[in-house]
């Protein structure tokens, strides 16, 4: 019962977080707000760090490539953490679906839109 | 010698008492505050739609001719990503008066002889002395990120005056800016700030800015800021801890750093 309401409690804090645009140390203009591309892989590193935190995930391609390692970036610690985001939120190891603004260049990074873990917990908005 | 040692007493116990009558004068501005609105500074003057970074988006002080080419050259850098924001480099104070203007908390902390204004971007500190002193000489003062501010009160409200903020011809001089449009001030900047609260969630910043080498009247802001929920707490912001958005000097643009600390896209 806990552990629900942990869930659903991060959940709804979650979907403020992708809400609520979380203002950067830096322009955004390098990420294409227009497009979104999902990932699929396991976390890696949840850099819980300021100015942003990055959350670095080793990303499936296609069949017969080798995976490749994303970066994604988020907002400050503390941003995060006053809408319910934790360290412990993406832990290294966990298979996970991210959700990103990816760069305009094509490089291999993104920003920050939504996350769904196996057991259907979502992070951010997934719409 | 007894009698030394009375008054004594009696002076530390009067001069305890008067300072905790000064204190308990002094409006409660505990907790902790967040700036409302985007971080365009002047928002009564935008035109243009979106936020500071959009294209399009700018501020109508009152510039001379002078001062407005040179906002117009950085709104160009702007909307062409080539107008890094001075505070990307980790460690550059927002100064004022921009860190009125700035993202996540803010606490003001109110003593007798000084207020606090603490944002926990940056972080900046602003100190501003109300404790009789006036400004030091101009032979006495140089440009600083916040400048020097003394302060009075009226009432409730807290007046204070500020001077020798940094010069700041961003980007070919200096390291200021107001906003992300490129919105600059120079070193001739004064401003009177007239900080009060308008009700138990809210603070209103009333600033009048004048500049004789880049405005030609008056310029008006208001700022406010909304109390956050109780428990809210401020945090470290180590900007320098993993900053993996430096800017290429080359460029102005700013960059993403890779896994491997190589800047992502390069060739």
């Amino acid at each position: 019962m806990k552990s629900k309401l942990i869930a659903g409690l991060l959940v709804t804090c979650g979907l403020l977080a992708g809400a609520q645009t979380l203002v950067a140390h830096h322009a955004g203009t390098m990420f294409d707000e227009d497009k979104t591309t999902d990932l699929t892989g396991t976390i890696k590193e949840f850099q819980f760090t300021n100015p942003h935190s990055w959350i670095q995930v080793v990303a499936e391609t296609k069949p017969g490539e080798a995976p490749k390692e994303w970066s994604i970036e988020w907002g400050s610690p503390n941003q995060l953490s006053r809408q319910g985001i934790r360290p412990s939120t993406f832990k290294a190891g966990t298979k996970v679906t991210m959700r990103v603004h990816p760069m305009r260049d094509g490089s291999a990074a993104g920003n920050f839109v939504a996350a769904k873990f196996e057991d259907g917990k979502i992070v951010g908005r997934w719409e | 010698m007894k009698l030394l040692g009375i008054a004594s007493v009696v002076v530390l116990l009067t001069a305890g008492l008067v300072s905790a009558q000064s204190a308990a004068a002094l409006p409660d501005w505990s907790g902790v505050w967040q700036m409302q609105g985007g971080t365009v500074f002047d928002r009564a003057t935008q035109t243009g739609q979106g936020g500071a970074l959009s294209k399009g988006v700018r501020e109508h002080p009152p510039y001379n001719a002078a001062w407005e080419a040179m906002y117009q050259r950085n709104l160009k850098l702007r909307d062409s990503e080539q107008l890094p924001d001075p505070i990307n480099t980790c460690g550059t104070p927002a100064g004022f008066p921009r860190l009125m203007n700035v993202p996540d908390t803010y606490e003001f902390v109110v003593r007798p002889e000084q207020t606090w204004i603490l944002t926990e971007n940056g972080p900046n500190v602003m100190r501003i002395i109300t404790d009789g002193s006036a400004h030091p000489a101009p032979e006495d003062r140089w440009s600083t990120y916040t400048g020097n501010s003394v302060g009075h009160w009226e009432g409730d409200t807290l007046v204070f005056d500020t001077v020798s903020t940094r010069m700041s011809h961003y980007p070919e001089s200096g390291d200021t800016v107001l906003d992300r449009t490129g919105l600059i001030l120079s070193d001739e900047a004064h401003v009177v700030t007239r900080l009060r609260k308008l009700d138990e969630q809210t603070l209103e910043a009333r600033m009048v800015i004048e500049d004789s080498k880049a405005l030609t009247a008056p310029w008006n802001v208001t700022k406010t800021y909304r109390k956050m929920p109780k428990g809210t707490r401020a945090y470290d912001y180590a900007c320098a801890e993993n900053n993996r958005n430096p800017v290429d000097a080359a460029t102005g643009r700013t960059l993403i750093l890779g896994p491997d600390g190589k800047p992502l896209g390069a060739k």
